[in-house]
């Protein structure tokens, strides 16, 4: 047993903080105010560092990395992104891409792979995750969009709306081949047993979006699509046909380590923010760091950082683990540790940046400080992006005590 | 063309903190220097141009971990790596540690053109370079800001007060550089797998059929700086202010050079 990361596990995070504490960090408000996402020298120089390649095998442009390890690397860079980038744009969008595409990877047809993956790692590509409707995101068995194979068409013919989906802008700035992995119902009369799991490339004829105005991570869009008659040919599904739930629902584990790892790096960064300006700052004689109102809680909110960060690690180590020699967890071991970081490194990263905010008085409250950044952009995991924080005890009551506590079933 | 770069592993000098004025280095990571960094990107961008292959050249000192930390130089593009790791060199001083390198360049056998930085970022003495070159009967070339070799010698450009300095040695020769020379490129992901299966030697003193050597220095003082303030307060207008605080600086020297 080891709490360490390997050598070149650390080498790259030394690595990658380095450049990005130069090339992102001082750009990372100009990101924010100027809403016309992630500028594309940014992008370039994250793909040449290594950084998209992180969840793709060498044979599709990504890095030469052994299986189990890809989703640590992808955790320990969106990790680092999200310090250098507290508006939660830059790791948000990495996040998506770089999740989406690990699941690509994993249950692709080799058509598909070879279409995205080498865009997606040069980072010249966005992918995302598109389940959300207008009329609910969490109760993903009732969602309306359909898909029924086509047999003259020879493709799933799709219609229907998504809603609350990252990226369209991103997708119409790259063009081909970015698109989403999209839960969509192939066989409408079978409930979340006709849902099929499927890639919607963005440029297809028939798909429109809008936009939405967001309160935070502003460096990233956000908008609804609209389907009418888009053609998909089978060489688009993710997994098998009817087993869409399930291939989403593994994806999300995947998402939610690096979700929870945006929060967790996010956080870091804040409290470091914190501990530096309450070390400097003196109220009545003495440090704000010496009144035990302030230190305590920072104590409390470092505490609950650690321990997250070492239980995510283990998250991470697990499905990696799962993924390349399965059998060795069982689904709902799983499901309950991803479910734990998703649900407690949202608001924890929500709380110390309050708690920041807090501590640096009247200056907390001003653009001159990017705690606010962090709170307006943490807040997008908080209302439910990659399910929301009651779905998730939901999951961990249901997968500890079973059908009884089962709040998805009646 | 065979470079040789000498790599001092120091203690990340960012998260050293002082106390008593002296430097408290527990559980501080070491990292490479950022001279010998710019002296890496050197050795990395003459093979480009003329071939041949780099080895970075590490002397463990009380870095346990320098097999390790190296591998960052293997990273950043060297071929290979040569880490010497005693416990009896575990504080040696300079005499000690140009006879360990220089003992270690011939055994390691090709070298056309040793490189070293300036200085070390910790103790920053700058003889290291300078002694290695006399004991292998080097010429040497100090502080380049420009390294460019061709036709069997070395010639380099060196920042003085007032002028640019170019000089000529043949090869093989040893030149320090300075941070001026060029900017480190930070390996990726891809960089950092491929050093996974570079060489990596690590040699002992007997390796070398040397023995531990004797300390030629003593350290009789070696404290931080005091920095007390001088909690001068200026009176008057601000224009008044502004002349006291500017005449106070011209006479603590740090103005008006």
């Amino acid at each position: 047993m080891d709490f360490r990361y390997t050598t070149e596990q650390e080498m790259y995070r030394q690595a990658i903080r380095e450049w990005l504490v130069k090339n992102l960090e001082p750009r990372a408000r100009g990101i924010d105010e100027a809403e016309d996402g992630i500028p594309n020298d940014i992008t370039a120089g994250m793909a040449e560092m290594g950084m998209f390649g992180t969840t793709i095998p060498e044979e599709f442009g990504g890095m030469p990395l052994p299986d189990d390890e890809r989703l640590i690397y992808a955790m320990i860079t969106i990790h680092e992104i999200a310090r250098a980038d507290l508006s939660m744009s830059t790791p948000v969008y990495t996040l998506l891409t770089i999740g989406w595409s690990y699941i690509i990877n994993r249950y692709g047809t080799e058509e598909l792979k070879q279409e995205v993956l080498p865009a997606v790692a040069a980072g010249k590509a966005f992918a995302g995750i598109n389940t959300t409707e207008p009329a609910g995101g969490s109760d993903l068995s009732a969602i309306k969009t359909i898909a029924p194979w086509n047999e003259e068409k020879q493709a799933f013919v799709m219609n229907g709306e998504k809603a609350y989906v990252s990226g369209p802008k991103e997708c119409e700035k790259w063009g081909p081949p970015s698109g989403h992995c999209t839960l969509v119902k192939t066989d409408p009369a079978q409930g979340h047993k006709g849902m099929t799991f499927i890639w919607v490339p963005a440029h297809l004829p028939g798909i429109s979006y809008t936009t939405y105005k967001d309160m935070g991570r502003m460096g990233l869009s956000t908008g609804g699509w609209i389907y009418k008659d888009v053609e998909l040919p089978r060489k688009y599904i993710l997994g098998e046909e009817g087993k869409g739930f399930y291939v989403n629902m593994d994806g999300f584990n995947a998402a939610r380590v690096l979700v929870a790892a945006a929060c967790l790096g996010g956080a870091e960064k804040g409290l470091e923010i914190s501990g530096e300006y309450t070390a400097q700052r003196t109220t009545f004689g003495k440090p704000l760091g010496k009144w035990e109102g302030i230190s305590f809680e920072m104590a409390g909110d470092w505490m609950a950082l650690d321990m997250l960060k070492l239980y995510l690690l283990r998250g991470a180590w697990m499905i990696g683990q799962e993924h390349t020699n399965p059998g060795q967890f069982g689904r709902k071991e799983i499901n309950k540790i991803i479910s734990t970081c998703k649900c407690l490194s949202p608001t924890l990263c929500h709380d110390i940046a309050r708690h920041g905010m807090m501590y640096h008085g009247g200056f907390g409250y001003t653009k001159e400080t990017p705690l606010e950044m962090l709170l307006r952009g943490v807040m997008s995991y908080e209302v439910g992006a990659e399910g929301g924080l009651m779905i998730m005890r939901g999951i961990i009551a249901r997968d500890e005590w079973g059908e009884t506590h089962n709040p998805f079933k009646d | 063309m065979d470079i040789v770069v000498c790599v001092k592993t120091n203690p990340d000098l960012q998260m050293v903190r002082i106390k008593n004025r002296e430097a408290v280095t527990e559980a501080v990571p070491y990292k490479i220097g950022d001279l010998e960094k710019n002296a890496l990107q050197a050795a990395v961008d003459l093979r480009a141009a003329a071939g041949g292959k780099v080895t970075a050249l590490c002397l463990a000192e009380s870095n346990r971990k320098a097999a390790e930390d190296i591998k960052v130089a293997l990273a950043m593009g060297a071929d290979e790596a040569v880490v010497i790791d005693d416990p009896a060199l575990a504080a040696p001083d300079q005499a000690a540690i140009a006879a360990v390198l220089a003992a270690a360049v011939k055994k390691i056998g090709a070298c056309d053109l040793l490189l070293f930085g300036e200085g070390s970022s910790d103790n920053y003495t700058g003889q290291v370079g300078a002694r290695v070159a006399e004991l292998l009967g080097l010429p040497q070339i100090g502080y380049a800001r420009k390294v460019e070799a061709a036709d069997g010698a070395v010639r380099c450009e060196r920042s003085m007060d007032d002028m640019i300095e170019t000089l000529e040695a043949p090869l093989p020769a040893a030149v320090t550089v300075v941070s001026e020379i060029n900017e480190p490129t930070i390996p990726g992901l891809m960089q950092i797998m491929k050093a996974k299966s570079k060489p990596l030697q690590v040699w002992a003193l007997a390796d070398l059929g040397l023995g531990a050597p004797a300390p030629v220095r003593e350290i009789v003082s070696n404290l931080a700086e005091e920095q007390d303030r001088k909690n001068i307060l200026f009176e008057g207008t601000v224009a008044e202010q502004a002349d006291a605080f500017v005449n106070a600086l011209i006479k603590e020297g740090v103005l008006g050079r």
